[in-house]
């Protein structure tokens, strides 16, 4: 083997270790973890080079390993680990560090992770929004502000969908502008981290757009849907529901919200094609879709919380704000959507408009905060199931430099 | 005239397999007075039956023919009367089934035992112990470390006065030129202020303790309980240096030819121009009745040259005690003033060669390490490194808390590996190359400096540091066995050495920690008081505390052959000028070395000597007919071997009904002149069962064993000289857990005796 020039970086332990990692330095390289890890493979078997990487601060063999990725804390090395280093725990705190590692503007960050930081950007939302409204009132709409007279409650008459989607679609442009670059340094570390094979000019295969959602992300979203990684985790398995629940929730509120915002806010409101989509009434399938996707939410939530609190309460693995900031403020999603539409069906004008507020603010925060917080896992992880899939073929020569055209089919 | 009284023990098997009454007529035809048996000897009723004897009918010779002599009884210790235990259950009953039936073999086995102690028991007479009259209850301290420290201050408390003699001007030594120690208690993650100042103060307030710093031991002579010590300023040469005896090669000329006597004492005086002959009495000196030898060790510093793929001579690359020298006096600093905030810590310079650590390297040494890079994370929190390569990192005990709170640290970095290169990387810093690593293949790290674990070199390896006036010469013998550690056989007993009366403690002894040494000194302290009584009360010092015999000489005859005094293990005999020995009752440990060394056989104990095991073997019974029944005669020291013999005795294995076993304190008591008892009684082979030796020596007595194995060398050629097969005598070295072996070695004996016949002279 080559020799390596090593050069520890002292932050990246520090990050980790802080972070929740704190057990790194413990290990001893027995191997026990990457024996009994459920989700571990022959051909790169984990955590225990993560393990030894870490406490070596060598933060660029980190960052290229996918691996990281497809751990999903299931706790079985931390329960088996003879020196209590709690590999689990550590691979959450290298993944919470890797996202804010691909992560720009870094304050967004450091304020996504912590509570207060959170709590800040909802107040900042909340002003945000009423800033939004208020201008569109006092210029626009001419509505009383903050609380329109009319009845029934219609949250239009507070704020139409355009402004929301002035406040929304910029965020978004900007969300994925972070997600982007995130993803595609991500994608560059793991292609060197995994060895994959260069082009003569010294760059990584990279899947045309058509093979790579036909051939590996519709693949990958299949088996993230199914959860069968997840189902696998020994101690942790009973957590696999109550996050399926909340992958389901997202899928049916993200279509829902989707068909809204085509429906009404761009044929309706921008374009004027069509009349009024909402309120939509309680029958409508999009409205009961929507219902169901927010209980799925509140209750996903709720399993999730259970499970953790009980696997922390044993020791399993350790929960780190960033996990409980996570829960929360879905939690704070979902109870605000379900709470502005019940105080709106009962003319409570002082409750519906307030949550409403809140409902736009937490659900603001929870999508800026996407690249920058524990979040991130949802783009991260899809992105390694992706490349696992990838590195395979390219490995296998299936794949990469044009020979997954020949081959592609075979997905 | 002493009357015998012989008691048969006939439980535990021995009443069925053997014929009582035969033995008991035996032993009354052997002269026992009174023979009675008992199926509960050692019960109270036995004991009582015993006793009534001793004490009704005037029994002062007593024989317990029953288990082994090594269970120890006390009720059978009658004042005055002494008690003889033979085997009849281990080395008879135990070893040798019944074999259909027929029990001839063991009968006569035992028969022979009965004989051998009746033979015994007849020669025997109680010893008188050699007391001193109001020995010094004061010990010398060579050495003002942790250890010397700590063996002075448990002295004070158990009421004894105490000197310590210091070389340096300040008591402390290392530990009070440290800036942090490793704990000497919990927790045990986080490094403490040097005890040694307190230790000091102690010392100085205490009115028991007597200090003499700058100061040096001259010589030491005569024996515990009355050392007369000669002390000098130190470095200075004083008349009362001891004088050094010739080296072996020096008693030869340049063309290889011994000298003569004369020409010898010359060479020697030459030698020693200036100093006192040794038996020479210093007026001056302070009397000391034992000495605490602390003197510590020295940090080994490799020569310019060595360790050249380390860089060593490279002002960034140090050794582990010149780290502790920057580290005490501030922030960790290179020779250049610049920061050192990457150190790498090299443990091991034999690069690929995974068992080759610096010399002296021991536990002391990586947990050194682990404090060193611990100062350089204390003095850089923020960037520090630490790296520590490794092929053994030894924590023993509770320091591997220590090692892991260690490895808990952000900056520290451990790993297996082999340090292949050490070199200036051209930026000012080195650049190390680690080889084989836990990180997967081979390493390079860039580092401002290197610190390499040397080793603890034990003050004793190249100066006698103590300084006997003493025949054999002032230092301890064969250290060279311990690398130069002043230590005899650490397994058994700790703080022996080769002279009674002198208590190692502390780095000379092993490399070790403060708290190990402030242990040590405790433990050397009660070793010193227990000779201080000892030799009060006239016994032996371990191993034979029970013994109140000393050797008695018979000089008519002595020839000065100078063998006793060359080989006493302990460096007890003296001589005088025409070379007849001193002996010195108590230097010695009854070994009987000089009784086995003797040519001739003038060297004696009153229950151990050449005249009574001699009876022993000729009262063993030997068929001058029957093929089927050759005897042999197994010495077996009753250190190990015998011990030996008993565990298998009572692990049902057994061996040959045929060799008689008689058990000697060492087979270096063995005197060739019962070899040739036994050759001519017609015994067809002779078996020395002893402890191992060489480099990994179990001899209780040092060299007893190995003087054993030269003196057969002789035997075999006097054996071959008379025509007798040099097979027949034989040495075998067994330790006590070769249970599960020693009686094999007897049966292959006895199988290669039997397949060269009998003995030639059987019957004349």
């Amino acid at each position: 083997m080559q020799t390596q020039s090593i050069q520890p970086d002292l932050s990246f332990i520090r990050n980790v270790m802080q972070s929740g990692g704190d057990t790194v330095k413990r290990c001893y390289q027995c191997a026990t973890c990457s024996v009994v890890c459920p989700l571990s493979t022959d051909e790169s078997p984990f955590p225990r080079k993560e393990m030894l990487w870490t406490q070596w601060g060598l933060a660029g063999k980190v960052a290229g390993d996918v691996d990281v990725w497809l751990c999903h804390q299931c706790g079985d090395c931390t329960t088996y680990c003879p020196r209590d280093a709690r590999p689990g725990d550590v691979l959450s705190a290298i993944r919470l560090n890797a996202i804010r590692y691909y992560a720009e503007p870094k304050f967004l960050a450091d304020m996504f992770s912590s509570p207060m930081g959170v709590i800040g950007a909802v107040f900042l939302g909340i002003i945000l929004v009423l800033a939004v409204a208020g201008v569109w009132a006092a210029l626009v709409s001419h509505h009383a502000f903050p609380f329109p007279e009319e009845t029934p409650i219609e949250f239009h008459n507070f704020m139409s969908v355009i402004p929301i989607d002035v406040l929304f679609l910029s965020t978004v442009v900007f969300v994925l502008y972070v997600l982007y670059n995130g993803v595609k340094n991500f994608w560059m570390d793991i292609s060197a981290g995994a060895n994959l094979p260069k082009s003569y000019s010294g760059t990584y295969p990279v899947p045309p757009i058509g093979t790579l959602v036909t051939g590996y992300i519709i693949p990958a979203v299949q088996e993230i849907i199914a959860h069968s990684r997840f189902k696998k985790c020994g101690q942790t398995a009973d957590r696999a529901t109550g996050h399926l629940y909340l992958v389901l929730s997202f899928i049916i509120l993200f279509i829902v919200t989707n068909f809204v915002f085509i429906a009404e806010d761009l044929f309706h409101a921008a374009l004027h094609i069509i009349g009024p989509v909402t309120p939509m009434p309680q029958w409508h399938p999009v409205k009961l879709a929507a219902n169901i996707g927010g209980i799925m939410l509140i209750v996903g939530v709720f399993m999730i919380k259970g499970v953790r609190d009980r696997l922390t309460e044993k020791g399993t693995l350790k929960s780190s704000d960033q996990d409980w900031i996570l829960i929360w403020l879905i939690f704070a999603v979902g109870a605000t959507g379900l709470g502005s539409e019940i105080f709106r069906l009962t003319q409570v004008k002082q409750l519906a408009y307030p949550v409403y507020i809140l409902h736009l603010a937490c659900v603001w925060v929870l999508f800026l905060s996407l690249p920058f917080s524990k979040f991130g896992h949802l783009v991260y992880r899809s992105t390694a199931y992706v490349f696992e899939k990838w590195a395979a073929d390219v490995k296998s020569g299936k794949a990469g430099f044009g020979l997954e055209k020949s081959v592609g089919s075979e997905h | 005239m002493a009357k015998v009284g012989l008691y048969i023990y006939t439980g535990d098997g021995i009443g069925e397999a053997l014929d009582i009454a035969a033995l008991t007529n035996l032993a009354q035809k052997e002269g026992a007075a009174i023979v009675k048996t008992h199926d509960d000897l050692y019960s109270p009723a036995g004991i009582q039956m015993v006793k009534d004897d001793v004490e009704k009918e005037g029994v002062d010779r007593v024989v317990i023919a029953g288990a082994s002599p090594r269970y120890e009884y006390k009720d059978f210790d009658f004042p005055g009367v002494y008690i003889e235990k033979t085997s009849l259950r281990e080395l008879v009953v135990w070893s040798h089934p019944s074999d259909n039936g027929n029990n001839e073999h063991v009968q006569e086995l035992a028969e022979d035992y009965i004989r051998m102690s009746m033979a015994k028991i007849k020669k025997v007479a109680m010893p008188v112990p050699e007391k001193m009259e109001a020995p010094s209850q004061k010990v010398l301290i060579v050495g003002g470390g942790i250890a010397g420290m700590s063996a002075a201050l448990e002295l004070a408390e158990a009421g004894f006065e105490s000197t310590i003699v210091e070389k340096e001007n300040e008591l402390g030594s290392f530990a009070a030129k440290i800036r942090k120690q490793t704990p000497i208690g919990p927790d045990y993650t986080t490094l403490i202020d040097p005890i040694a100042p307190g230790l000091i103060a102690k010392i100085n307030a205490n009115s028991k303790i007597t200090v003499k710093t700058g100061t040096e031991l001259a010589r030491i002579a005569n024996v515990p309980g009355n050392y007369r010590a000669s002390f000098k300023s130190a470095g200075v040469k004083s008349e009362w240096d001891a004088p050094i005896p010739l080296t072996p090669e020096e008693k030869f000329d340049a063309n290889g030819k011994e000298l003569s006597a004369e020409d010898q004492k010359k060479k020697y005086n030459a030698k020693n121009e200036g100093r006192q002959d040794y038996m020479q009495v210093d007026s001056n000196a302070e009397i000391f009745g034992a000495v605490v030898l602390a003197s510590g060790w020295k940090p080994f510093v490799p020569a310019e040259g060595e360790y050249a793929h380390l860089a060593w001579g490279n002002p960034n690359v140090v050794t582990n005690h010149q780290f502790e020298d920057i580290a005490k006096k501030g922030k960790i600093v290179r020779a250049d003033g610049k920061e050192a905030k990457s150190v790498a810590f090299v443990m091991s310079p034999g690069a690929k060669k995974d068992d080759f650590d610096f010399p002296y390297a021991s536990a002391v040494t990586s947990i050194s390490a682990l404090k060193h890079a611990k100062y350089v994370r204390e003095d850089y929190p923020q960037d520090g490194k630490s790296y520590i390569f490794y092929q053994h990192m030894r924590t023993p005990g509770k320091y591997e808390y220590f090692y892991k709170s260690l490895q808990n640290d952000e900056g520290m970095f451990l790993t297996k590996g082999a340090v292949t290169e050490v070199k200036d990387n051209g930026q000012g810093g080195l650049s190390v190359k680690v080889e084989d690593t836990l990180i997967g293949g081979d390493m390079t790290v860039d580092v401002d400096m290197v610190v390499l674990a040397t080793g603890m070199i034990p003050t004793t390896k190249e100066e006698a540091v103590i300084n006997f006036a003493y025949r054999q010469g002032p230092a301890f013998r064969d250290l060279e066995l311990f690398q130069g550690y002043c230590d005899s056989n650490f397994i058994c007993f700790p703080y022996e050495t080769r002279r009674t009366g002198v208590y190692a403690a502390g780095g000379v002894r092993r490399a070790m920690t403060i708290e190990d040494e402030m242990e040590d000194g405790t433990g050397a302290a009660l070793k010193a008081i227990q000779v201080l009584k000892a030799v009060e009360v006239g016994h032996a010092v371990h191993p034979r505390t029970w013994d109140y015999d000393w050797p008695d000489f018979y000089f008519q005859r002595c020839t000065q052959c100078k063998r006793c005094t060359e080989e006493c293990p302990f460096g007890a005999l003296d001589d005088d000028e025409k070379g007849t020995p001193k002996p010195n009752p108590a230097r010695c440990r009854r070994c009987g070395t000089c009784m086995g060394a003797c040519p001739e056989r003038i060297i004696g104990f009153k229950d151990y000597n050449i005249d009574i095991v001699g009876s022993m073997i000729k009262n063993i019974e030997v068929p001058d007919d029957d093929e089927e029944k050759l005897r042999m005669v197994v010495f077996v020291c009753e250190n190990d071997a015998y011990p030996a013999l008993d565990i298998a005795a009572s692990q049902g294995k057994s061996w040959s009904p045929l060799p008689r076993i008689i058990p000697v304190r060492c087979l270096g008591s063995v005197n060739v002149s019962w070899i040739k008892d036994a050759m001519s009684s017609g015994m067809d082979g002779v078996l020395l069962l002893g402890c191992k030796y060489g480099d990994d020596y179990q001899c209780h007595f040092a060299k007893g064993s190995e003087l054993a194995g030269k003196r057969m060398d002789n035997v075999a050629e006097s054996l071959k000289s008379l025509g007798v097969e040099k097979e027949r005598v034989k040495l075998e070295q067994v330790s006590i857990d070769d249970y599960d072996k020693v009686s094999q070695i007897i049966n292959d004996f006895v199988e290669e005796v039997v397949g060269m016949g009998p003995n030639p002279f059987k019957g004349f």
